[in-house]
């Protein structure tokens, strides 16, 4: 009898035992497949959001300038597969711009994949720099000698005098008429840019709630009613921004080889 | 007693046949990521041409300005004619170098030549070169990544057996140090 509860009582503890080795196993795996996706989020220099034209992180534009190179570059890519994308930053986070816009360009994959013409407008507003970065594809309509000449003309003067987005959208719209007149089109900017469903980015944010309710679902039955509460915890991460990429305008796949050209104001 | 004697076939065939599978596979991922490498500096040899065929026009503009800084000059044209002649990476690499140096020290002297400085022609060859360095300076950046997994994978034991015997060498590094080669930045105020 006495004997009897004992092994019993040996049995719960080493179910016990063997409960609590799965629930660190999970915890770990948990942590590493999160620690992967901060690494992910974590890129050097800023993701693009669901506008992908225009990226206003310094904050320096008005709306209706983001509009306006929001609207005039759905009709440049439906017409050529050409995209200029304009990005503010308030530091470039000790990188060189060159770097900076490289990275950039590669990563967003400006510019249609098999033309690589994309354009990349960077202005980093902390360290007053200013770079046009070039695809391949726009290399022999806008050689770096001439991209330095228009950012002379157009921007900088403006760029001097804190004029932000006069100076940029200037800018913008003399590129703009030159990737045009590259292909032969004429862009009358009448179209609108609208936001289309973001079912890619569904999907995603999906995927992850999956695996988060499965963690979820198995602490519950190794551990009882303590372990979502530790979960929860560590899932402050989701916050952090990992779903920026996704829904509504994407880059094309275009490249750059570092071209273009580089100015201080 | 035959039996036996087939069991041993069997088993010595097979350690043939994954051992010539392994070597096998081994070969043609180091081949890959030579070819790789080599592909890679010939994105490099591209941009070191564009650089030197614009040494010229910017030696002739600058005469043009300053021709009392026929020292200065020189130098940036001996240089080139080295990167021109360099055969081998490691000649390259290095005289890649030497027309950096000579290009700053030259970049120096423009600012003792306003007018020089604030020509059309001038802003644009600088621009020009400008963006040729940087083209040169990702396309190393490339090339010595894809060096480094080559030279890794040659070294690997048991690998490194395999790579000895087919006399798959270490490749050079492009311009290893960084700083060595930095984008003059360009400003006119």
């Amino acid at each position: 009898m006495i004997k009897e509860v004992l092994k019993t009582n040996k049995m719960k503890h080493q179910r016990k035992k063997r409960q609590r080795i799965y629930f660190a196993f999970f915890l770990l795996l948990f942590i590493l497949i999160l620690s992967n996706m901060t690494s992910v989020t974590l890129a050097a220099v800023v993701s693009p959001t669901s506008d992908f034209y225009v990226n206003d992180n310094a904050g320096v534009l008005t709306r209706e300038t983001k509009q306006y190179i929001m609207d005039t570059n759905v009709e440049l890519q439906r017409k050529t597969g050409a995209q200029i994308v304009v990005v503010t930053v308030k530091s470039l986070d000790g990188m060189s711009i060159e770097d900076y816009a490289y990275q950039l360009f590669n990563s967003w994959g400006i510019g249609d994949k098999n033309k690589d013409n994309g354009l990349l407008l960077l202005c980093s507003y902390g360290d007053r720099k200013f770079r046009v970065e070039v695809g391949y594809g726009l290399e022999g309509k806008l050689p770096d000698g001439k991209t330095g000449r228009m950012q002379d003309e157009y921007i900088i003067p403006y760029l001097r005098q804190n004029n932000f987005d006069e100076g940029i959208k200037n800018g913008y719209s003399a590129f703009l008429k030159e990737v045009a007149e590259e292909y032969g089109v004429t862009i009358t900017g009448s179209e609108k840019a609208v936001q289309k469903g973001t079912s890619f980015q569904s999907i995603e944010i999906g995927i992850y709630m999956l695996v988060m309710f499965f963690f979820i679902f198995i602490s519950i039955r190794f551990r009882g009613r303590g372990g979502p509460f530790i979960f929860f915890g560590g899932g402050g991460g989701f916050h952090g921004g990992g779903f920026s990429g996704g829904g509504g305008f994407h880059g094309g796949g275009g490249h750059s080889g570092g071209g273009g050209s580089s100015r201080s104001f | 007693m035959k039996k036996g004697l087939l069991i041993t076939l069997i088993v010595i065939a097979a350690i043939l046949l994954i051992g010539g599978i392994t070597v096998v596979s081994t070969y043609n991922g180091m081949l890959t990521k030579s070819e790789e490498v080599d592909g890679k500096f010939a994105d490099i040899d591209n941009q070191l041409q564009r650089r030197a065929n614009l040494i010229p026009n910017l030696v002739n503009t600058v005469k043009g300005y300053a021709k009392q800084e026929q020292d200065i000059v020189n130098s940036v044209t001996d240089a080139r004619s080295k990167l021109a002649g360099a055969k081998t990476i490691e000649d390259k690499s290095n005289a890649n170098t030497e027309l950096t140096n000579a290009l700053n020290r030259l970049l120096v002297v423009v600012e003792n030549y306003p007018d020089l400085k604030s020509s059309q022609n001038y802003m644009q060859l600088s621009d020009e070169l400008a963006g040729t360095e940087n083209r040169i300076s990702q396309a190393r950046r490339q090339y010595n990544e894809a060096v480094k997994e080559y030279n890794l994978s040659i070294r690997k034991f048991p690998a490194s057996i395999i790579a000895g015997i087919f006399n798959f060498d270490k490749k050079p590094y492009f311009e290893a140090e960084e700083g060595s080669n930095k984008v003059p930045e360009v400003n006119f105020d």
